[in-house]
């Protein structure tokens, strides 16, 4: 973690080469078994600070501008694409002396949630290569579940951030909507779309978002910073602080004829967990949230993101970047350089938007999607009047394993697996973190709070890991 | 079901071709997601709000000066682009 190779490196015990190097071997030794990486970069890049993260080698996801580093997004049409600008982010790290490893695989175009769709292949679960990591962040998750780096920094417009964070035993962080420069990234949903961070402890995440975060004169829906320093205030007191949960999705009564053993186990451990964190001096209560508002999470997030996504990504078309595709038309080139470039899931979800954004359809999907969204953010800030955080699973078990079918309208689905899209609605803090183990896999606890209130968020997240005592999580394997 | 005809037309108008078997698959995801969609009519009291399109309202205090700034070279913007010629992008002729 952060402050051991910090202090190593202060100490002279190691130089940032070496943690380079060692880091580099690593995302090679690996690749051919969990596939992490687009590019693993060969040349050591410093520039030397005086930040935390001075030497720290990280990952970061294929879907950040790097200025003459190949930037694919994971698919086929970007696969040769060299950016001629760097994104905010990597621009920041650079300055704080961090060090590229490598640029990690996403779901392709960061839509999707499996780390199965990136066009040099699938990522694999560090805990059991037979179960996905999830995504879209997949390759980041993934080489921080192997130690490969100690951070590495991803996307969430759904929860590509949370979820994999979850499957992999890591920590995953995307704060308030804006905290962070979008400039840079490649966008997806601009609406609901978030720059966050990978690490084995929230610590370690609140060090790199002290770095990364702050207004953007290139990014208009950047805020204005809040010139505080997170890693500062995470020993602040949490006695009293009031959370929630979802009933409708929490409890376990809801579920006694069901015979997903991993569903039970998972939600007995979160009961578990919630009866710590009590004893710590929480307030946790249940509430009930609405059970019409959370059916239509995925559904409204399904409706919003494939439509701005069907927009944002209109200018793939192998004119200006990306191989170019053949015709006598400049019309038959685009025609086939996007049916090449593009995955079969890719234009499902297109033509999917293209659906919502007819004429016909418009009124009854885009613009009720949209209210939905505003009911559900009500309902939120109506609670956080009273509550300063909502506490939930992550996820209703482990990591799916691959070609495992899932019931999309069963509320197993519909709730417990798509609730952190919450989070992106509302531009609200977020952060999941490992909170147990059932068979053999890494089970998350998932904390929410109020738009702005990012220090309070990792505060009481950094007391839940401290209580919790999965601080710094490896499979033993991974720990050399 | 959705007619494969309708979804074709959206793949047209998106500028991309798919096969038999992969709209074989879309049009039986359509009918799951169109039965998830159902979901967003049947809210209570939709009809009262506006529709959201950020997360909250931002104000962007300080505009940067009204200056003419160049932030990429005419070289750069070219250099992913397969046919370029001088400084402009080579494509079929439009006008014949």
């Amino acid at each position: 973690m952060i402050d051991e190779l910090r202090e190593k490196i202060d100490k002279k015990e190691v130089t940032s080469k070496q943690l380079f190097e060692e880091a580099k071997n690593k995302a090679k030794k690996y690749q051919e078994d969990y596939n992490c990486f687009v590019t693993i970069l060969d040349e050591y890049m410093h520039e030397n600070s005086t930040s935390k993260l001075d030497g720290i080698p990280y990952g970061l996801k294929d879907n950040f501008s790097t200025k003459g580093i190949l930037t694919t997004g994971s698919s086929n049409i970007l696969k040769d694409y060299v950016p001629v600008y760097d994104s905010t982010v990597y621009k920041k790290l650079k300055e704080s002396g961090a060090v590229l490893v490598g640029k990690t695989v996403l779901d392709e175009l960061a839509m999707g949630g499996t780390g199965t769709t990136g066009h040099t292949g699938i990522v694999r679960n560090p805990w059991d290569k037979t179960h996905m990591i999830g995504g879209s962040s997949a390759g980041s998750a993934a080489s921080v579940a192997l130690n490969i780096v100690p951070f590495s920094i991803g996307s969430d417009t759904g929860d590509s951030i949370r979820k994999p964070a979850a499957f992999g035993g890591v920590v995953g962080f995307k704060p308030t909507y804006g905290r962070i420069s979008r400039y840079g990234l490649f966008g997806f949903a601009s609406s609901l779309d978030h720059v966050g961070c990978f690490a084995r402890c929230v610590k370690d995440i609140a060090y790199v978002t002290d770095i990364i975060k702050g207004q953007d004169e290139f990014d208009m829906t950047s805020l204005p910073d809040d010139n505080k320093i997170y890693s500062s205030t995470l020993e602040n007191d949490i006695k009293g602080k009031k959370l929630f949960y979802i009933k409708e999705a929490c409890d376990i009564n809801l579920y006694k004829d069901s015979k997903d053993t991993e569903l039970l186990e998972t939600l007995k451990i979160f009961h578990e967990n919630i009866d710590k964190l009590r004893e710590i001096g929480f307030i946790v209560e249940e509430v009930e949230f609405g059970k019409e508002l959370l059916d239509a999470l995925y559904p409204t997030y399904m409706t919003i993101s494939c439509a701005e996504a069907t927009s944002n990504n209109a200018n793939l078309t192998g004119i200006q970047f990306g191989p170019r595709g053949e015709g006598n038309s400049i019309e038959e080139i685009m025609f086939d350089a996007r049916t090449k470039g593009f995955s079969e899931l890719i234009k499902r979800r297109f033509i999917l938007g293209s659906y919502i954004l007819q004429k016909e359809n418009q009124e009854k999907l885009f613009l009720n999607a949209g209210r939905v969204r505003r009911l559900v953010v009500n309902r939120m800030n109506e609670l956080f009047k009273t509550y300063d955080g909502l506490i939930m699973p992550t996820s209703g078990g482990i990591a799916p394993k691959f070609g495992e079918k899932t019931d999309q309208l069963s509320d197993r689905y519909l709730i417990l697996e798509n609730h952190l899209v919450i989070g992106n609605f509302g531009g609200f803090p977020s952060i999941s973190l490992p909170s147990g183990i059932v068979n053999k896999m890494p089970i998350s606890i998932n904390l929410t709070g109020r738009a702005m209130e990012d220090d309070l968020v990792l505060n009481m997240a950094y007391k839940i890991e401290e209580k919790l005592g999965y601080k710094g999580l490896l499979k033993e394997e991974y720990d050399v | 079901m959705i007619e494969k005809e309708k979804l074709e037309l959206y793949a047209e108008k998106l500028l991309f071709k798919m096969n038999d078997e992969e709209y074989e698959t879309l049009q039986k995801e359509f009918d799951v997601i169109l039965k998830q969609m159902d979901l967003i009519g049947k809210i209570d009291g939709i009809s009262d709000v506006e529709p959201m399109t950020f997360p909250f309202v931002t104000y962007t205090a300080k505009l940067r000066e009204d200056e003419v700034k160049n932030t990429l070279e005419t070289e750069d913007l070219l250099v992913n682009a397969k046919h370029h010629d001088r400084s402009q992008i080579r494509v079929p002729k439009v006008v014949e």
